[in-house]
C-alpha cells in the first residue's frame, strides 16, 4: 500500500480520533483546571486571565488543606466506615445470592424480588425516620449508623451481579463435593466463592465507590466533628475559609484522588461488570 | 444421566433425587438469608413504617406533637405548588437523561466501538472518571466553574464578547435548573456511555453484515437493525435512568439547594429541608411516602410499559 496517507479513509479515522480527543479534554478540563488553582495563591484564580499556571507552586495549600480539613482523621474514618461495609455487603450479597439461585425452596423469587426493590427505593426517604429510629438504640453518631444503612441499601446491586453470574456455575460443583462429604460452610468459600469471583470483585468496587462518595447519610447522621467522613472536609472548609478557593481547591484534589487511583487500579473490573449489568438487562 | 440441566428461567433445575435433600437445607437456607433481610429491614422496611405513622403527626420534630390523620397529605396534594414543581423537575431530569443524554451517549459509544479494543478502552475509562467522584467534589468543581466573578466559564465566553460576562448560573432563573440538570448529566453520562458501549457489544457481527450485504448504509442500519436488536437493553437502560433520577438529591441540595425560589427544587431534597430546616418533620414524612409511592410506582410502570412492547416487537 503506497497511496497518499490521507486517503479519505485515513481522513476520517483523524477526524474521528481528533473529534474523541477534543471531547477527553473537555471532560477532564475541569479537573486539571481546579488542579492548577489549587497550586496558587486564591488572588491569582481572580485575574482576568483566561487560565494561568501558577509562577511558583503553592505545594503550602496541599499542607493547610491536609491539616485543616482534617483529611487524615477523615480518610481514617471513612476507611473504617467503607472497608466494614464492603466486607459485610459483599459477604451477605454472596449468601443471599447463593441462597436464591442455587437452592430449591419456594420463596427464593420473592426474596430476590424483594432484595431487587433495594435498589428502586431512595435512600433519602429514610433520612427521616431513621433520624429518629437509630436515636432509639444510640446510633446517631456512631460509625454503626452508616455501615447498617450502607450494607442494606448496597446489597440489592451486589446480589444481582453475583447472582447473575452463580446461573453459570454448573451445579456439578456441589454435587461432587458433597460427594465428598464436603458441608456448605466449606463448600461455599472454598468451591463457589472462587467461582463467582469476578462478579464478586466488580459488586465490591462498585460498593466501595458508592459507600466512599457517600455524603447525606453521614451529614444527617454524624454531628461530631472528629467521626465525619472525607467528603465532609470539602464542605468544612467552604464554612470555614469561604474565601480560600485555593486551599478549597487543593481540599478537593486530595478528596477525589483515593477514589482515582481505586478506579484505575480496577477499571477493567468496573467496566465488566457494567457489562455483565447490562446484558443481563 | 448424569448431565447437567440446562438452566431454567434463571434458575438451576434440580430434578434429580439425591441431591435434592442437600439444595433444599431449610437451616443453611435461613442462615444465608436471613442475616441479609434483616439489615434491609430494619434499615429500609421499619423506617418506612415509621415514616407512615410520623406522617400522620403535625411533629415539628421536638416536643408533643398531635395526630392529625391525613391532613399532611391532603396539603401537600392540594396546596403545596414546590412538591409538585419538585416532581415536574424530576420528570424533567428524566426526560434530559433518556433522551438527550442517552443518545449522546449512544452516538459516541457507536464511535468507540469502531476504534481497536485498546483506544476504546483509554477513551472510556476518560469519560468514566466524573462518575467515580464524590458528588461533593462534583458539586464545588462546577460550583466554581459556573461562579459569576472568578468561574472559568464565564471568562471564558467573556472571550467573545465585550463586555466581561458576569451571569450567575447557579442563581440565576433562567439558567439554575439547566445548569443544575447539566452538572448531573455530566456525572452520569459515563455510565450511560458504558451500558450502551456494553449493549453494542454483544451484537452479532453478522447483524451489521447481513444489513451491508442487503444494501443498507449506516444510519439504515443503525435505526433499522442495530437499535430494534438492543431494544430489551435499551430499555433496562431506561428503567435504571428513571430510577437514579428519582434518587439525584446531594447535587442539588450542595449546589443550589432548591433555589431561587422552588425553581430547581427536587423532592428529595424538599422533604429533607421541610423536616430539618423548616421543622415540619411530619409534613417532611408524608413527603416521603408520596415520594416512594412515585418512585416505585413510576418504575414499575416503565417496567411495564416496556415489556408489553417488548413482547409486541
Amino acid at each position: 500500500m503506497t497511496g497518499p496517507w490521507l486517503s479519505s479513509k485515513n481522513l476520517g479515522k483523524v477526524v474521528l480520533g481528533a473529534f474523541l480527543i477534543v471531547l477527553a479534554l473537555l471532560q477532564l478540563f475541569p479537573l486539571v483546571w481546579v488542579f492548577n488553582y489549587s497550586l496558587q495563591k486564591t488572588g491569582d484564580l481572580f485575574g482576568s486571565a483566561f487560565f494561568s499556571l501558577p509562577a511558583v507552586p503553592q505545594w503550602n495549600n496541599y499542607v493547610r488543606a491536609f491539616v485543616d480539613g482534617k483529611i487524615l482523621q477523615s480518610s481514617i474514618n471513612s476507611v473504617f466506615i467503607v472497608v466494614t461495609s464492603v466486607a459485610a455487603t459483599s459477604v451477605l450479597a454472596f449468601c443471599i445470592a447463593y441462597a436464591c439461585t442455587r437452592m430449591s425452596w419456594k420463596l427464593r423469587k420473592v426474596v430476590l424480588g424483594f432484595v431487587s426493590l433495594g435498589m428502586v427505593i431512595p435512600i433519602h426517604v429514610t433520612l427521616l425516620p431513621n433520624f429518629i429510629w437509630f436515636g432509639m438504640f444510640g446510633m446517631l453518631d456512631t460509625h454503626l449508623s452508616l455501615i447498617i444503612p450502607y450494607v442494606a441499601f448496597q446489597i440489592s446491586f451486589s446480589t444481582l451481579v453475583i447472582a447473575a453470574q452463580l446461573q453459570s456455575v454448573p451445579l456439578a460443583m456441589e454435587e461432587s463435593a458433597f460427594m465428598d462429604g464436603a458441608k456448605y460452610r466449606s463448600i461455599l468459600p472454598k468451591i463457589i466463592a472462587p467461582m463467582a469471583a469476578p462478579s464478586i470483585v466488580t459488586a465490591m468496587i462498585s460498593t466501595f465507590l458508592a459507600d466512599w462518595n457517600e455524603f447525606i447519610m453521614a451529614n444527617t447522621y454524624l454531628a461530631t466533628d472528629d467521626k465525619r467522613t472525607l467528603p465532609f472536609s470539602i464542605i468544612r472548609f467552604q464554612g470555614v475559609y469561604a474565601s480560600d478557593y485555593a486551599v478549597q481547591f487543593a481540599c478537593m484534589v486530595l478528596v477525589a484522588i483515593p477514589a482515582l487511583i481505586i478506579f484505575f487500579l480496577f477499571s477493567k473490573w468496573i467496566m465488566a461488570g457494567v457489562s455483565a449489568g447490562a446484558v443481563k438487562g | 444421566m448424569a448431565e447437567t440441566k440446562p438452566l431454567s428461567g434463571g434458575f438451576v433445575s434440580l430434578e434429580r433425587v439425591p441431591m435434592k435433600r442437600l439444595f433444599n437445607n431449610r437451616p443453611v437456607i435461613a442462615a444465608l438469608v436471613v442475616p441479609g433481610l434483616l439489615i434491609m429491614v430494619f434499615a429500609m422496611i421499619i423506617p418506612i413504617g415509621f415514616s407512615v405513622y410520623y406522617s400522620l403527626t403535625n411533629w415539628s420534630g421536638i416536643g408533643d406533637f398531635q395526630w392529625v390523620g391525613f391532613a399532611n397529605y391532603v396539603e401537600i396534594l392540594t396546596a403545596d405548588p414546590t412538591f409538585w414543581r419538585s416532581l415536574a423537575n424530576v420528570g424533567i431530569l428524566i426526560l434530559v437523561t433518556v433522551f438527550l443524554q442517552n443518545t449522546a451517549a449512544f452516538a459516541l459509544a457507536a464511535l468507540l466501538a469502531r476504534l481497536t479494543p485498546r483506544w476504546s478502552r483509554f477513551f472510556r475509562t476518560i469519560y468514566f472518571i466524573p462518575a467515580v467522584l464524590s458528588v461533593v467534589v462534583i458539586t464545588a468543581l462546577w460550583g466554581n466553574i459556573m461562579n459569576p466573578t472568578f468561574g472559568i466559564l464565564n471568562k471564558f465566553l467573556s472571550l467573545f464578547t465585550t463586555d466581561p460576562v458576569t451571569t450567575s448560573w447557579l442563581g440565576k432563573p433562567a439558567t439554575a435548573l439547566g445548569s443544575v440538570v447539566w452538572i448531573i448529566v455530566w456525572q452520569g453520562f459515563g455510565w450511560a456511555l458504558l451500558f450502551f458501549y456494553s449493549a453494542l457489544m454483544t451484537l452479532p457481527v453478522e447483524l451489521e453484515e447481513a444489513a451491508k450485504i442487503d444494501g443498507a448504509g449506516r444510519w439504515m442500519t443503525y435505526t433499522r437493525v442495530i437499535l430494534p436488536y438492543l431494544f430489551p437493553v435499551i430499555s433496562a437502560i431506561i428503567v435504571i435512568d428513571v430510577i437514579s433520577s428519582l434518587k439525584q438529591m446531594e447535587i442539588i441540595f450542595l449546589s443550589t439547594g432548591g433555589g431561587p425560589g422552588d425553581l430547581t427544587q427536587f423532592t428529595a431534597v424538599y422533604l429533607y429541608q421541610k423536616a430539618f430546616v423548616a421543622s415540619q418533620y411530619g409534613y417532611g414524612n408524608g413527603l416521603s411516602i408520596l415520594f416512594v409511592v412515585v418512585a416505585v410506582g413510576l418504575t414499575l410502570l416503565v417496567q411495564r410499559i416496556f415489556r408489553t412492547e417488548g413482547e409486541l416487537a
